[in-house]
Order: C-alpha cells, then sequence, then structure tokens
C-alpha cells in the first residue's frame, strides 16, 4: 500500500452553491408540471383534464422563479447581458450556453398555451369588466375575442400543437441542466451520459409531488367548490410510485455501473458514499423514494393525509438529491487531498436566505397568476362535465 | 406632451438607433470584443506556441515561485495562481519528499474555455489560456470543468481568475515571474516553435509525463520525473493545517476541508 501524507496543500476555491439545487430543483419541477398537464392536452389522458390547467400554470410560474437563482450564483450579476451578447462560438460546447434560448423559448410557450386554454374565461372577464379590467383582459386574449366554433377549433389546435412542442422543449429545457454537470469530465460524480436522464427521472418525482401538496391546498381553500378531489390525489400518488420506479432504475443504472466499473471513478465514489451513507441510503432512498413508492402502489393512496405527506417527502428528497449531486460532487477532491465540506451562508448572495426568498419569489408569483387566471372556473367546468359526483 | 413633434421624432429616432445598435454585428460576438478588435492582448504571440517545463529534480519546495507570483500579479490574500504541494511518500525509514509545483497548464484541449458560456476564457494563438475580466460574468463555469483545480474567484475582481503564464510580462520580452525567480531552475519556459528554445530541448532529451493525461486536456505543463504515486493523491492523508484549524474553530471559509479526510 502506497501511504503519502500531505506537508502543504491549498484548498481549492469551488463554484457552486445552494442556489444551484435549488434552480435544478425548481427547472425540473416545471418540466414534470408540463408535462402532467400534457398528459390531457397533447395525450388526451380524461382524467387529468381538470388538473391540466393548474399544471400548466404551475409549470409557468416554477420556471419564471427559476432562473433568479442563477443570478443570485452569479459573482458578476450585473454582467448578465454578456451571456446574450458574446461567446457564441462555444454553443456546441457549453450547455449552461444553451440556457440562453431555452429560458426564453419554454416560458413563452408555455405562456402562450395558457393564454390560449384560457382564452374564452378571458373573453367573458372582459364583457364583465370595465375600465382597466377590460383593457387588460382584452391584452390577454392577444385580441383574438371571438368565441365561434371555428375560432374555438382554433385553439384546440393551437393548444395541441404547443402541447406537442412543449414536451421536447420541457425534457430540453431539465435535460439541459443534466448536461451541464454530465459534461464536466472533470467531475467523478458528474460525468456520465446517464446525467439528464437521472435529473429528468428524479424531477418527474420531484414536480409530481409538488403538485400532491399544492392541489389540495389550491382546492380546498381557493377554488370554486372548495373540494379536494381525492381520486385525483389517489391517481397521482400512483403516478408519483410509476416516477419512482422509473427513477430508481435509472439511478440503479449509474451507480450499479459507475461504482464497480468506472475508471479513476470507482475508488472516489466508494469514499463519497461511504461518506453520505446514511443520507443517500436511508434518508434519499428509504425515506424519500421506497415510502412514498410503497404509499402510491398501496391502498394508503386513498388517505388524504398521507398523500400530502408523501408528495412533501418525495419533493424534499429530490431536492436533497439535487444538492448530493451539485454540491456532493464538488465536495470530491481533484488536485489536494482531503473531500471539502460545503456550508451555506445564512445571508448575502448565494445563502439560505437568498433560497427562502426565491421560494418567496415563487409563491408570490403563483398568487398573482391564480388571481389573473381564471383556472378555478375552467377546473370545475371539467367535473361539472366529466367528473360529477365523484369528488 | 405626447404629441408633441420634436418629443416622437426623438423617440422615433431613439428607437430606430437602439434597434440597429441590438443587431448590428458588434453587439453580437462568436468570441468577445477585444478578440473581434484583434487586440494584441487577446491574440498574442502569433508564431509562438509557449509551455513549461517543470523539472522537479530541481524543485526544492522552497515557495519563492508562490511569493513571487503573489506579489507580481496582486493575486489576493489566501489565493493561488500557483504553489508548490508538498508530500511525504513511503513508509519510515523508505520516505522521501515530493514536491508538486502547479499552476494552470494552459491546455491545448482546455476544459475550462469550451464551457464558458461568455467567451470570457479563451486560448490565445500563443496558446496562453486567458480571462478577460471586462466579460467574465462569475459564474463558475470554468472553476467545475478545470481538472485542476487551477481556477478561482478573485476575491477583489468577482470574477475568474488564473495564471497568465505572466503574458503582461512576456509581451516585455520578459520571463515569467515564477520562472525567474525559481531558486533551483526547476521552471523552464519557451516557445514549442522554437527548437533552439530551451523548452524544446528539455522536451526532447528527457522524458516527460503531465497530471492527468486521461483527462484528454493536453496539458502544456510537462513535468520531469513526476511520481506516479502523486496522481492519487486523494489518498493522501489531509493537511495537518486543516485539521489544527478545525480543532480550533477557525474554519469560517465556505468549503473547508473535511478534518478526517476519508482514506
Amino acid at each position: 500500500m502506497e501511504w503519502m501524507s500531505t506537508i502543504a496543500a491549498i484548498s481549492p476555491m469551488r463554484a457552486w452553491g445552494i442556489d444551484v439545487p435549488n434552480y435544478f430543483w425548481f427547472t425540473g419541477s416545471s418540466a414534470a408540471a408540463f408535462i402532467i398537464s400534457s398528459f390531457a392536452h397533447v395525450f388526451g389522458f380524461k382524467q387529468f383534464k381538470p388538473i391540466a390547467g393548474f399544471s400548466l400554470l404551475l409549470a409557468f410560474v416554477l420556471l419564471v422563479a427559476a432562473p433568479f437563482n442563477l443570478i443570485d450564483d452569479l459573482k458578476q450579476p450585473g454582467r448578465l447581458v454578456n451571456f446574450f451578447l458574446y461567446g457564441w462560438e462555444n454553443f456546441g460546447t457549453s450547455p449552461m450556453k444553451w440556457g440562453v434560448l431555452l429560458l426564453m423559448a419554454y416560458p413563452t410557450l408555455i405562456l402562450a398555451e395558457a393564454l390560449i386554454l384560457y382564452r374564452p374565461y378571458f373573453i367573458k372577464r372582459m364583457e364583465e369588466g370595465r375600465g382597466f379590467s377590460r383593457t387588460f383582459y382584452r391584452w390577454l386574449t392577444l385580441g383574438r375575442t371571438s368565441l365561434d366554433a371555428q375560432s374555438l377549433e382554433k385553439d384546440h389546435r393551437l393548444g395541441f400543437t404547443l402541447g406537442a412542442v412543449g414536451i421536447p422543449l420541457a425534457l430540453c429545457v431539465h435535460g439541459y441542466t443534466g448536461y451541464i454537470l454530465g459534461a464536466v469530465h472533470a467531475n467523478t460524480l458528474w460525468h456520465t451520459p446517464l446525467m439528464p436522464v437521472l435529473f429528468l427521472a428524479s424531477a418527474m418525482v420531484s414536480g409530481t409531488g409538488l403538485l400532491l401538496v399544492l392541489l389540495p391546498i389550491f382546492q380546498r381553500f381557493f377554488s370554486l367548490s372548495q373540494t379536494i378531489d381525492r381520486s385525483m390525489m389517489a391517481t397521482l400518488a400512483k403516478l408519483l410510485a410509476w416516477f419512482i420506479v422509473i427513477d430508481l432504475v435509472v439511478r440503479a443504472l449509474w451507480l450499479s455501473f459507475a461504482m464497480p466499473f468506472g475508471m479513476q471513478s470507482r475508488e472516489l465514489l466508494y469514499q463519497f458514499f461511504t461518506l453520505h451513507f446514511n443520507m443517500v441510503v436511508y434518508v434519499e432512498y428509504g425515506l424519500c423514494l421506497i415510502l412514498p413508492m410503497i404509499v402510491g402502489f398501496s391502498k394508503l393512496r386513498h388517505n388524504l393525509a398521507i398523500v400530502i405527506t408523501t408528495g412533501v417527502i418525495s419533493a424534499v428528497g429530490v431536492w436533497l438529491f439535487r444538492w448530493n449531486t451539485v454540491i456532493g460532487g464538488q465536495e470530491i477532491p481533484r488536485s489536494m487531498p482531503g473531500f471539502t465540506q460545503y456550508i451555506p451562508e445564512i445571508f448575502g448572495q448565494n445563502s439560505i436566505i437568498s433560497v427562502a426568498s426565491n421560494w418567496g419569489v415563487f409563491i408570490a408569483l403563483l398568487a398573482i397568476v391564480a388571481v389573473i387566471f381564471p383556472w378555478d372556473e375552467e377546473m370545475e367546468t371539467h367535473y361539472q362535465g366529466v367528473n360529477n359526483g365523484s369528488k | 406632451m405626447p404629441n408633441d413633434p420634436s418629443r416622437r421624432r426623438f423617440l422615433k429616432q431613439g428607437g430606430i438607433a437602439a434597434l440597429a445598435g441590438a443587431t448590428s454585428a458588434q453587439a453580437f460576438s462568436l468570441k468577445n470584443p477585444g478578440r473581434d478588435a484583434q487586440d494584441p492582448r487577446y491574440i498574442g504571440d502569433t508564431k509562438a506556441h509557449y509551455a513549461m517545463v517543470i523539472d522537479l529534480r530541481q524543485c526544492v519546495g522552497c515557495q519563492a515561485c508562490t511569493a513571487a507570483c503573489k506579489v507580481e500579479n496582486a493575486v489576493p490574500k489566501e489565493q493561488y495562481r500557483t504553489f508548490v504541494s508538498e508530500f511525504e511518500i513511503g513508509f519510515f525509514p523508505h520516505v522521501r519528499k515530493g514536491y508538486v509545483p502547479q499552476l494552470c497548464n494552459h491546455c491545448d484541449n482546455p476544459s475550462c474555455v469550451s464551457v464558458c458560456p461568455t467567451g470570457a476564457t479563451f486560448k490565445r494563438k500563443d496558446g496562453i489560456v486567458v480571462v478577460d475580466s471586462e466579460i467574465c460574468w462569475g459564474c463558475g463555469y470554468c472553476l467545475s470543468a478545470c481538472p485542476y483545480d487551477k481556477r478561482y474567484f478573485n476575491s477583489e475582481t468577482k470574477v475568474a481568475d488564473k495564471c497568465t503564464f505572466c503574458a503582461h510580462r512576456l509581451q516585455d520580452g520578459l520571463l515569467p515571474s515564477c520562472v525567474e525567480t525559481c531558486v533551483g531552475g526547476a521552471r523552464i519556459f519557451g516557445d514549442r516553435n522554437d527548437p533552439n528554445s530551451e523548452v524544446s530541448k528539455m522536451l526532447a532529451t528527457f522524458p516527460t509525463s503531465v497530471l492527468k493525461p486521461y483527462q484528454g486536456n493536453a496539458p502544456q505543463v510537462f513535468y520531469i520525473s513526476l511520481d506516479s504515486r502523486l496522481e492519487a493523491v486523494h489518498k493522501a492523508t489531509p493537511m495537518l493545517d486543516d485539521v489544527v484549524q478545525k480543532e480550533l474553530g477557525l474554519l469560517d471559509k465556505e468549503w473547508p476541508k473535511l478534518p478526517k479526510g476519508v482514506s
């Protein structure tokens, strides 16, 4: 056995703090919420119709709130414009650069789809409203104020097209974050082509988990009927369980390959997972994936309190996975001995407060969007038309 | 007054000018404005290809290079562009010292450059990898991408920073300050395109190796007599200084070392 002791070395600087896992969590959950809304809009699964509109708005708000994390993570946020102006020759090799296009195209597309979906309701509010309200809702209809069969058919066609284009875009907008890490060959934990798939699979878990938390809150307190759709909650809990199965399969592929068969990675990954054994095995896998999966596949999914708790746990679990990947990957030594350890600041840039503030922005935006968009009326029409009596 | 004709004309002309500015070729760049303008500091010596050979047989671990670099480049406190790591290798009584002077490798295939989303970091024609501190937005992708940990956020300029082979000195015909100050003559710097340069002769005469060749970065800092066991640096015991700082509760950085390591 070789033995080496360090006499002098420096602690290398690590770039990414708590903002980055939070950003990845937000974009991932947005992609998942969009895909769930597309179940109804594109694939025609009728049972998801009542939540498709709400889910679409959630996807929009998550994605609008997400990039604030990136700006806060910058050392020179005032130079944001340089991201748009320079360095286009690196477009093919810098996944971060893809964000320029994706982070502009994706929210625009979701907004367009939402404006089309809610157009009949905007027209109604426009006709009922006066003054500013009337003008405001006229803007939201984008000037198309007709409700004849032809216009509604056009809405349907446009909604389908945008939803269909949106699915690959949603996959890209989160898949690219996986590329950002996966492309870094210097980092043992990150450098795998599975990283975008890992991120997408876990994103479906966090997005569904978030819906399981927000949907009952909105249905109970802010919808017209003020009733929680328990059968929808059970359906979502089962969907969550299937997403967890996919997530576990991808994670198993990743680790069962990287740890026994990796080249330089093998030894460092063993050290890494030894260091974080309890957190990864008991919390991330046992508590936050296996347990919610059992709930989703068992009769427990009909218990509202358990399902909401499951939603919280699975969403938090994916946040921890993002943390353990982004922060954990940077802990692994590259040029100097010893693992590093990250302690986020409480105040200032890239701190616990900045992440909490981002959640504040998310909640505020969600409230604003929920006030502007008549999601409750739209949701109610589906219950009256399709699902009457099963609430 | 919204209908004031002069105001309308002003807004119209201003709008057209702003649109022209935003869409002109200069506003968007494949590279960055300095490179587009062919500024010599961005292009470098078009005929040279600079490289460094570090002869570890000559290194005594005195850290004169570390000190000279800090002074020459005004590197902030507790940050380093170059540093000599020092190890003890083997078991008593068969123990030897191992020194690894490290600096940016100015790779021919630099991972830091290809991932830069603003074009702030780039490789000059003479092979030197530099950062435009006016363009860098401090995203840290290059710090994450460098397999050698040779980049840091300069605590004063708040942008990515690293060794430049003292490009400002080369411009004046001087050697990099670490090379000039090296007491053992362990650092040899020069132009690989010139067969008569000392660096070319050293590369032709001695077998050399680079750090982490498997990363595929093609580093341009070559080592003579590099002990391959030093590649397993993560197996080494952690630095005593880290352990002591942890014990004394002095670790106030965001990314302190774990005192116990995992070896």
